[in-house]
């Protein structure tokens, strides 16, 4: 079984992580993110190592930092989904346009993961009719 | 003169929605954008309303080719949250239907290439040889697709002897076959001229632009998470890491010949060691495991590469995150700078030579 191990990190330290690892070569896997009950946002960082993932966890935060300019297209489509999603926010990122959710989605809204159920039901509803 | 040519999200090439827009002057592609998403089912948000055993059902249908991938993808994440042990049998049955959904789609995807080219005699003889790889994945699991050979902790169904040397029988056949094809694909001048030098991505740009999977590999980046991060049992396997060096659409399609060698070796090697024991730890019918409120996130080499699946436990029997993310979504980044420079008509060719799962990006 693949490891996995969670660690917390600062938002100043998102940037500094990411060129430290960029320099050693180490490939950013993914970028994830989570709400929890309370609206509480869980940024991860998922990079690979030879026995699974590290995953560099900011909680707390929903205007983070763009490693775009380091990772290239390997952060900004991660970093532009999570935009689309949720109300998380990475400065510098180009959000002149969609990349993943259709311009009318949710009044223009999108952030998918954080409405509910019900009014996503009530939103179809409205679209059908 | 300078004009914006799009490409999608509906296109004869394209098997599936995304959509292009090249910027061209004359018939050469000096830019290209692309957009996604025209396919999100919200699986993800489906996700965090269903129970465990619910979703493992319904992640399997995220893909129609890869759909294997996906539930042993999401069991290994769960059951690394909850500690779960799989029995040795069950991991070898795992390994036996992920290779040989790895041949069907790599089988798949050298018939539309090779269609692409023009080459529509090989294109028939590979879907023939597909044939054969499909016939044994149903006499397996009763489906050619969507298999549900997968439940938490195992595999759902055991293989029979008589299914063991039927299978075994049919990698003989393809492996004969298999060398031939890549023989011809090798010295043929149609294939040639209509791939080499096309749509290249350097190792520098795969590297850089994080491309995963054959498409890397094809780009001579030597990355593949069967060997770099073993998950399940591959440690007990021996086979090679396939990497071509030409970085072109021939690169792509020669990569995707020595990987299904590879896989066919691998097949063979666990139908022969397939350990006695137990499939699973729950019998013939899946029970909802306890699983504890946790994260786990789990990297699988998936037939188009890297595929990942975090998820987050809410300790009671349902997922908080259920976070998909394809090798497609990896991939498809790489598009516009292989499409830089080369001619329109190529354009079809190149966005397909990264074998993309638009649909299963989109979840």
């Amino acid at each position: 079984m693949q490891e996995y191990n969670k660690i917390t990190i600062t938002k100043e330290e998102i940037v500094p992580l990411a060129e430290k690892m960029r320099a050693e070569g180490v490939t950013l896997a993914m970028i994830h993110a989570f709400k929890e009950d309370d609206g509480t946002a869980n940024v991860s960082y998922e990079y690979q190592t030879a026995k699974g993932v590290d995953s560099y966890t900011v909680t707390g935060e929903n205007v983070l930092p763009s490693i775009s300019g380091i990772y290239d297209l390997a952060a900004e489509w991660p970093e532009r989904e999570i935009m689309e999603l949720m109300d998380i926010t990475f400065e510098g990122v180009d959000t002149s346009e969609r990349l993943f959710l259709p311009e009318s989605m949710l009044s223009e809204q999108g952030q998918i993961l954080i409405t509910s159920m019900d009014d996503l039901i009530e939103k179809k509803k409205g679209d059908k009719e | 003169m300078s004009y914006i040519v799009p490409i999608g999200p509906y296109h004869p090439a394209l098997e599936e929605p995304v959509h292009a827009r090249l910027y061209v002057e004359g018939e050469v592609i000096k830019e290209a954008k692309v957009f996604i998403g025209y396919n999100h089912r919200g699986i993800e948000k489906l996700a965090t309303q269903k129970n465990i055993i619910q979703t493992l059902v319904m992640v399997e249908r995220v893909c129609g080719i890869c759909s294997h991938s996906h539930a042993w993808t999401y069991a290994m994440a769960v059951e690394g949250c909850a500690g779960i042990e799989v029995p040795k049998r069950g991991e070898y049955i795992r390994v036996i239907v992920g290779e040989l959904e790895r041949l069907h789609s790599h089988y798949l995807w050298l018939g539309i290439a090779l269609h692409l080219i023009g080459h529509d005699s090989l294109f028939m003889h590979t879907w023939d040889d597909r044939e054969a790889i499909m016939d044994i994945l149903e006499e397996i699991s009763g489906n050619r697709v969507n298999y549900g050979m997968i439940t938490i902790g195992g595999a759902r169904r055991d293989i029979s002897d008589e299914t063991r040397r039927n299978t075994l029988a049919m990698l003989d056949k393809i492996e004969e076959s298999i060398l031939r094809i890549r023989d011809m694909l090798l010295t043929d001048k149609t294939v040639a001229l209509r791939t080499q030098g096309v749509g290249v991505l350097t190792t520098e740009d795969a590297i850089r632009i994080g491309a995963n999977g054959p498409h890397a590999r094809a780009s001579n980046v030597p990355i593949d998470v069967r060997k770099d991060s073993p998950y399940s049992c591959y440690e007990d396997f021996e086979f090679e890491k396939a990497v071509f060096p030409t970085c072109d659409v021939f690169s792509r399609v020669v990569i995707r010949v020595l990987e299904s060698v590879e896989s066919i070796k691998i097949v063979r090697q666990a139908l022969e060691n397939l350990p006695a024991g137990k499939i699973n730890n729950d019998g013939a019918v899946p029970k909802l495991p306890k699983v504890p409120v946790a994260e786990y996130m789990v990297r699988y080499e998936a037939p188009r590469g890297q595929l990942t699946y975090k998820v987050v436990t809410d300790g009671k029997v349902g997922n908080k995150r259920v976070s998909i993310h394809v090798p497609t979504f990896r991939n498809a980044p790489t598009i516009p700078t292989m499409l830089r420079e080369n001619s329109v008509a190529d354009a079809g060719l190149i966005i397909a030579s990264i074998d993309p799962c638009f649909s299963c990006m989109d979840r």
